[in-house]
């Protein structure tokens, strides 16, 4: 069984491969054609305001060697990302490949452990709930899921952070000096609690995982293995969880991202989210553009992986 | 390419059973609360628009600031300038009402024109639309929102204008997998074998005879979408300013009273947001559920 699953998983690899690279292609198609479609011509920031139609302007962008055509000035700007060249930052002057870096670690810690903890927390009630089934249980579920998707996250923040300040006496605030207290892990755990409830990722998680789950166990083969005393965990675990585990985490990361921006804000959480936020107030275009990049490369890398698994354990689906 | 879709179910499954049979109790709550929550919102648009407001939004009475709810003329209380909450409330639907329909209908009429492509014509349009499908997916749409906000201006119609096209993909899928359902059936092969022009199968049994219910039911978690995103980016400050009111900027506005433990300036807008997409969701789903045929045994 195994051999038969490796041929196909490369395959598809390969092909997944080149779809994310296309799809990447797309992204800074589609980030690009903002970019030529704003008003303004980034060489006025630059001219901080002289007279933008002047010689010094048309000497400048001699100069500089900027492209007349818009396919030239796109192969030119792709080309220097392709050195790691985002440009830098109008507001700090700082290259922004290195300060994404720097934050992106920050962001990458919430929305990963915002999953991870999710992932805790949903599989135990999902597991009970399809091995249980339960309509009472079930119709809370659903219900509670609908409120919590629509809960606005920044309110549900300021309730976590009341909480905090009146009961355990502290700001839940993530900068250098509070990870040197004590209790320093609470700080880190709040924030990503607070992005993975209020993004309605916890309850979608669970309606995911449990609607699947119990579509698999009355499947006829889990009858079989039921019949025959096999153990009906490994036989289901692979459709029955492995594949909607991946494919509601894959699904989530852009919603995760999303969120990070406003969960960053309330709790000031040094991250891409607030920088994003921060660029956007500034009108800081290259900043903002190399956050829309990174992060949906970080998307398309979610679903690769999901791909990636999906055809591991299936490998019909490479015949698609 | 497999993709997790939220609301939609299969296609067609229980047409043939009537819609009592369809129903389960909670779908007729569900329509029932979000009808409710429609007509309210409709009805506090229009008194805004018409300025028919209980109290002046913008009059300030510094003698009674964050008052509680059921304060003598103020029956929702009031904000830290001491400002009708209630009227506040209810213009503060100005802010997301217009915008979120230019939203929903740039995401249906885009839509629609893509899965009829894709369901109709097929072949490789239904390749590219996969395609722009997993592109638009692959943005945050915040951190794209944001990005058009850096580039061109925070103006909520343009910010509605993203919010529309990422909406495009999800009715493009469904109008293409209802065109793929529909084209096994023998009348759609009769009005061709009729001699009836394509536009006219289409547009009126295609379209109108048979998409009409999961347009409305798209258009309505469109409308859930466009107010989440108005009151997140208000919120942040990108969007209605002070002292104009919006849900977002009023729950930010209350923010540091919150954490003084004066909760309700904050908590009544934040009600208001939750409470209305709460419903526009449910109703949505409930329709879907009754209409479309998506039940749980």
């Amino acid at each position: 069984m195994k051999f038969a699953a490796i041929k196909p998983v490369s395959r598809v690899l390969a092909r997944e491969l080149a779809v994310t690279a296309l799809l990447l292609l797309g992204v800074s198609v589609v980030v690009f054609a903002i970019l030529y479609l704003a008003p303004g011509d980034p060489l006025n920031v630059l001219l901080e305001g002289q007279s933008p139609r002047s010689q010094l302007a048309l000497g400048m962008r001699e100069a500089l060697g900027v492209p007349q055509t818009w396919y030239g000035q796109y192969a030119a700007w792709f080309g220097k990302m392709l050195q790691g060249n985002f440009g830098n930052s109008i507001r700090t002057g700082l290259p922004v490949l290195p300060e994404l870096a720097r934050v992106g670690v920050y962001t990458l810690t919430l929305t990963l452990g915002s999953l991870a903890l999710t992932l805790l927390i949903a599989v135990p009630i999902a597991v009970h709930a399809a091995a249980h089934g339960g309509t009472t249980g079930n119709t809370a579920a659903t219900l509670a899921a609908y409120v919590l998707s629509a809960v606005p996250v920044f309110w549900f923040g300021y309730i976590v952070v009341y909480v905090f300040i009146h009961q355990f006496g502290m700001f839940p605030l993530i900068s250098g000096t509070a990870a040197k207290q004590e209790h320093a892990w609470l700080y880190f755990l709040v924030p990503i609690f607070v992005l993975g409830i209020a993004s309605g990722t916890l309850s979608e998680m669970i309606r995911h995982l449990r609607e699947e789950l119990s579509r698999v166990l009355a499947e006829d083969y889990i009858r079989t293995a039921r019949a025959k005393g096999a153990p009906v965990w490994r036989h289901a675990f692979k459709e029955g969880f492995l594949i909607p585990v991946t494919e509601i985490m894959s699904a989530k990361i852009p919603f995760l991202l999303g969120g990070a921006v406003i969960v960053e804000q309330v709790f000031n959480w040094p991250g891409m989210g607030r920088m994003a936020w921060q660029a956007a107030q500034d009108r800081d275009f290259p900043v903002i553009m190399g956050i829309a990049l990174v992060a949906a490369a970080f998307v398309r890398l979610g679903n690769l992986l999901q791909r990636v698994v999906f055809t591991a354990v299936n490998p019909r689906a490479s015949k698609e | 390419m497999r993709r997790y879709v939220q609301t939609p179910g299969p296609i067609g499954q229980f047409s043939e059973l009537s819609l009592r049979q369809r129903a389960g109790p909670l779908d007729l709550v569900y329509v029932a609360y979000g009808l409710l929550v429609v007509a309210v919102v409709v009805a506090s648009y229009l008194l805004g628009a018409f300025g028919w407001l209980p109290h002046d939004p913008q009059a300030m009475d510094i003698g009674l600031i964050n008052a509680a709810p059921f304060t003598s003329g103020h029956p929702l209380g009031t904000d830290f300038l001491g400002r009708d909450l209630q009227a506040r409330l209810i213009l503060g639907i100005q802010a997301y009402f217009l915008p979120g329909l230019l939203a929903i209908t740039i995401s249906v009429v885009g839509g629609s024109v893509l899965g009829i492509l894709a369901g109709y014509r097929g072949g490789w349009f239904d390749t590219i639309i996969t395609y722009f499908d997993n592109l638009l997916d692959s943005f945050p749409r915040l951190v794209l929102i944001l990005l058009v906000i850096a580039a061109f201006k925070a103006d909520i119609y343009y910010v509605m204008v993203v919010v529309g096209i990422t909406g495009m993909p999800v009715i493009a899928n469904l109008i293409a997998g209802k065109i793929a359902f529909l084209r096994q059936k023998s009348f759609i092969e009769a009005a061709h074998a009729l001699g009836l022009p394509a536009h006219t199968v289409i547009l009126k049994h295609i379209l109108w005879l048979n998409c009409r219910a999961l347009l409305v039911i798209q258009a309505t978690l469109g409308m859930a979408e466009a107010i989440l995103v108005e009151t997140s980016l208000s919120y942040l400050g990108f969007g209605v300013q002070e002292p104009t009111p919006s849900w977002g900027n009023m729950v930010q506005a209350g923010a540091n009273y919150f954490l003084q433990g004066n909760f309700w300036p904050s908590t009544a807008p934040a009600l208001a947001i939750l409470a209305t997409i709460l419903g526009f969701q449910l109703l949505g789903d409930g329709l879907n559920n009754l209409l479309e045929g998506k039940r749980r045994k």
